[in-house]
């Protein structure tokens, strides 16, 4: 058999320290710090006794709790300016506190209103479809006009059944990686025959507009660079790729 | 020229047609009048409607109107049919929905800081139920998102605008005037005998205690 324990759920350090110093009755304004990290800390151990994972957040504001705990023992004074200044190390957190306070109350307000408004009733908006559509629109055309327009229709339709007849269809033959190397390598020898001994990639692409060929050539090119005939260089990103001949002389086959 | 009252006549149409929040400037458009005029119209229609005490309310949210049921009638309205009753919100999105609420345009960083607790989930959460919006980044560090709240936030909690929302330095004066007033609906519920009656006098009496 096991035991339910209630345990009052915190929705975040604040809200247990709020709730501590409420209990024990303390003014924010001068929390007594050592009792209530003592509290404080009870709780943690409470919630890790009964396996609750303690959020890490409320061990940030333990050790805070410590930290200011443990400057209160010290002399409380700074100097500025050679002026002494009392300096009261749970201010920062009592600021924080009341801010805190401050959005607490702030969200029992909303929750006030959320439980009037529930009282409130409006109604969905329905279909208004059959409003918003716009209406027939009536054809003002006498009937010598209509039949032209329909003369002029099937005369369209014959002319394009005529084109359909005498045409087909046909795929252009797409260049194969075979083809497109020979290619290349005849335009560096036409490129050598007039003294160039560089080309851009560009200028091995028939046709710029079309990816399928720039795909070909490039796959080519880098075939044609691992068979050593051809090497390439960029001389900065997203720049101009030359090609350049490689070890092997083109008319060298295998 | 069309005569206020034949205005004021078409708005109330408009409104019933129309179900959702009636755009100010909609309506304006359609009269050639401009949106001071409407709004006030509309402003006057719901004094008429509220003086009379109807059962249909006009609600304002921003610059656009609703009719939406009376309150008081709440009862009534579930007794002949069960409305889908909308799940509350938890403390937690309570709390963050207050901060941005209140301090909007506002970061998850400076909520988080507010809480002493990391949003994220419950800012998720708002966002879902469109109550809380991105309106934009920070200029600080690392250009945070900024949150705000949106209409639905105002038409849930029954807010005009934004400006309506009671200070947040005396916030607490401000429950407990609202407390006050519900005396109001104590009478309607005395008329049923139910557990929440006995579960209202229950809380009375805790709080006589303190």
């Amino acid at each position: 058999m096991s035991y339910k324990v209630s345990l009052q759920t915190f929705e975040g350090p604040f809200d247990l320290l709020v709730y501590l110093i409420e209990n024990a009755q303390m003014s924010i304004y001068d929390i007594k710090i050592a009792e209530i990290t003592k509290q404080y800390m009870e709780y943690i151990e409470t919630m890790k006794s009964m396996d609750v994972l303690v959020a890490t957040e409320f061990m940030v504001l333990a050790a805070t709790l410590i930290d200011i705990k443990s400057k209160m023992l010290l002399p409380r004074t700074a100097t500025i300016d050679g002026t002494y200044i009392d300096e009261d190390p749970r201010s920062e957190l009592v600021e924080r506190l009341l801010e805190y306070k401050k959005y607490k109350k702030g969200a029992d307000f909303l929750k006030e209103q959320e439980e009037l408004m529930s009282m409130v009733y409006e109604k969905p908006q329905e279909d208004i479809s059959a409003y918003l559509e716009e209406p027939d629109e009536y054809l003002a055309l006498d009937i010598k006009q209509f039949a032209s327009a329909f003369e002029l229709f099937l005369r369209k339709k014959k002319k394009e059944e005529d084109v359909r007849a005498h045409y087909t269809r046909v795929e252009r033959e797409k260049a194969t990686i075979e083809s497109r190397m020979s290619f290349i390598k005849n335009k560096f020898r036409s490129a050598f025959t007039h003294g160039l001994r560089r080309l851009s990639l560009k200028e091995l692409i028939p046709n710029k507009k079309d990816k399928y060929d720039v795909v070909v050539t490039f796959i080519s090119v880098l075939q044609l660079m691992r068979d050593k005939y051809l090497n390439a260089e960029q001389k900065s990103t997203y720049g101009e790729i030359e090609i350049i001949p490689g070890e092997r002389e083109l008319e060298d086959e295998q | 020229m069309n005569s206020k009252k034949t205005i004021k006549s078409a708005f109330e149409s408009m409104m019933y047609i129309w179900g959702e929040p009636l755009d100010v400037k909609d309506a304006a458009d359609i009269f050639n009048i401009s949106r001071e005029d409407a709004e006030k119209y509309f402003l006057e229609l719901q004094q008429e409607y509220e003086q009379e005490g109807r059962g249909i309310v006009i609600r304002q949210i921003n610059k656009s109107f609703q009719f939406v049921t009376r309150p008081e009638n709440a009862e009534y309205i579930e007794r002949l049919c069960t409305p889908v009753k909308i799940k509350r919100l938890s403390q937690s999105a309570l709390e963050v929905l207050a901060i941005i609420a209140y301090r909007q345009p506002v970061t998850k960083g400076e909520i988080d800081a507010i809480r002493g607790v990391k949003s994220d989930r419950v800012i998720d959460g708002l966002m879902k139920k469109n109550l809380v919006m991105v309106t934009g980044k920070s200029n600080g560090i690392g250009r945070p998102l900024l949150y705000g709240t949106t209409e639905e936030f105002l038409k849930n909690f029954g807010f005009t605008s934004i400006k309506d929302l009671p200070d947040i330095e005396n916030i607490e004066s401000v429950i407990n005037v609202e407390a006050d007033s519900e005396i109001v609906y104590d009478d309607v519920e005395k008329s049923q005998i139910s557990i929440d009656e006995v579960e209202y006098e229950s809380d009375g009496t805790e709080k006589n205690e303190e």
